[in-house]
């Protein structure tokens, strides 16, 4: 009796991605889509809510879908983006990322204006005293990413400094799940607390 | 007659060999004091830009670590916005001469200005020396059906061009030698950039001469399809 229950399960489960893999149409995309934009925002701005929820607009795709996978894979936890993540096909993935891709609103702002011009300076030239290397030697000089690395451009205030401020404990950190993003951790570590003030506010309002 | 007065002590005996030795170490003592200031003041002096001509192991490991940030681990290089280069089992000559080039903007670029200008020579020294002991796999990921050309190009040079060997400058197996930097497992991108680029950012001010102009020639000798082959096969070279 177990064993048929256990079958049934397996045929549902299995059925149910099935049909996510077949409808990587259009309209499977779109309502997906729907569904990111409740948390994210209605053009993937990103969205303050009780947590600080990132901007997807513009996102680099390898970085997107390292991260989907990185949540099912438990290597990067977050409860709610595991949930999410666990049911995407790479099909979908892949969709997603592209559409992400191509959005482009303001940045939210809100970040303090009188840290810019430190946060500027900062990304671009690190803090070779303090073996800060440059945000701008890996992310480009106008934080649009490269591939596997973030678009950090128009990024949340709030959410760049809980990342930053606790890199350690979200990211990269189990050796038995090694994830790419245990580069950032040396720098996330050098950083105090003020210099990642001013590296956010200047992410935040910048296009 | 009158003989000499018995003396009570030493202080007040007349001109002997005390006095003599005396007189002897004061003179000496006048001379050589200052000529040791003297030369304490112009080692100082020549060494000021050396204010630490030794540095600690802690300080050197946590550099390292930093360089790897953006080199990659082990110094294997990485393609980030900007292609990286491998730093692993390069000439510590050509380390140092780059390092004081980006410092001195002979070679200008604004990142590693930064980066060199904090370094004293002796931190430089110790990082050129443990950056060419490293030996990582070879970045690869060059265009695998160049490589012979690559090759080619690499061993032969090309004649009517009047580009010679790169070989013969850079060792047949790219390893390099002093000045002459290693090419071995460099990133493909990389090459490319520099090779495409050289006088924008090499070698180009007279006020400021480079050593790396010897690259200008043959850099604009090279078309573009020569110098992605020769990049594919230095990528996978071990």
């Amino acid at each position: 009796m177990q064993l048929v229950g256990l079958a049934v399960l397996t045929i549902v489960f299995s059925a149910t991605s099935r049909a996510d893999a077949a409808a990587s149409s259009n309209s499977a995309v779109v309502a997906k889509l729907a569904y990111c934009q409740d948390c994210h925002g209605q053009s993937g701005q990103g969205y303050r809510g009780f947590f600080p929820i990132p901007r997807l607009a513009g996102q680099q795709i390898e970085y997107l879908e390292n991260q989907l996978r990185a949540f099912v894979e438990r290597r990067r936890p977050n409860p709610i983006m595991s949930n999410v993540a666990h049911v995407l096909s790479p099909d979908m993935i892949t969709a997603l990322a592209a559409k992400f891709r191509d959005f482009n609103p303001k940045p939210l702002g809100g970040g303090p204006k009188d840290l810019v011009a430190k946060g500027e300076r900062i990304f671009q030239d690190g803090v070779p005293e303090a073996n800060v290397a440059a945000c701008a030697a890996c992310h480009g000089p106008k934080a649009l990413g490269y591939e596997q690395i973030p678009h950090l451009a128009g990024q949340l205030y709030p959410y760049l400094i809980k990342e930053l401020t606790n890199w350690g404990k979200e990211r990269g950190q189990n050796p038995a799940h090694p994830d790419a993003s245990f580069i950032m951790a040396p720098i996330a570590h050098s950083l105090t607390k003020s210099q990642v003030d001013a590296v956010a506010a200047y992410l935040s309002d910048l296009k | 007659m009158l003989t000499r007065p018995r003396l009570r002590h030493a202080a007040t005996r007349p001109p002997n060999k005390r006095r003599l030795r005396r007189i002897v170490k004061v003179l000496g003592l006048q001379l050589t004091l200052p000529s040791a200031v003297l030369a304490v003041a112009f080692a100082t002096a020549a060494h000021a830009k050396d204010a630490d001509t030794t540095v600690s192991k802690q300080a050197v490991e946590a550099k390292i670590k930093y360089c790897e940030v953006c080199h990659g681990p082990s110094g294997q290089g990485f393609q980030g916005y900007y292609p990286i280069p491998r730093l692993a089992g390069q000439q510590p000559e050509y380390i140092k001469n780059q390092l004081e080039a980006f410092d001195e903007r002979r070679r200008v670029n604004p990142i590693m200005f930064n980066v060199a200008h904090v370094l004293s020579p002796a931190m430089q020294t110790a990082l050129a020396s443990d950056f060419n002991k490293l030996n990582p796999k070879p970045f690869g990921g060059g265009q695998k059906d160049l490589v012979a050309a690559g090759k080619k190009i690499f061993e032969e040079g090309i004649a009517n061009t009047d580009v010679p060997p790169c070989a013969s400058c850079h060792g047949p197996e790219a390893k390099g030698d002093g000045q002459f930097p290693r090419l071995a497992g460099q990133l493909p991108d990389y090459v490319l950039k520099k090779l495409t680029n050289w006088t924008k950012e090499r070698g180009q001010d007279p006020a400021k001469p480079d050593t790396s102009a010897i690259m200008q020639p043959i850099a604009h000798g090279l078309t573009e399809p020569q110098i992605k082959a020769v990049a594919a096969y230095l990528s996978y070279l071990q």
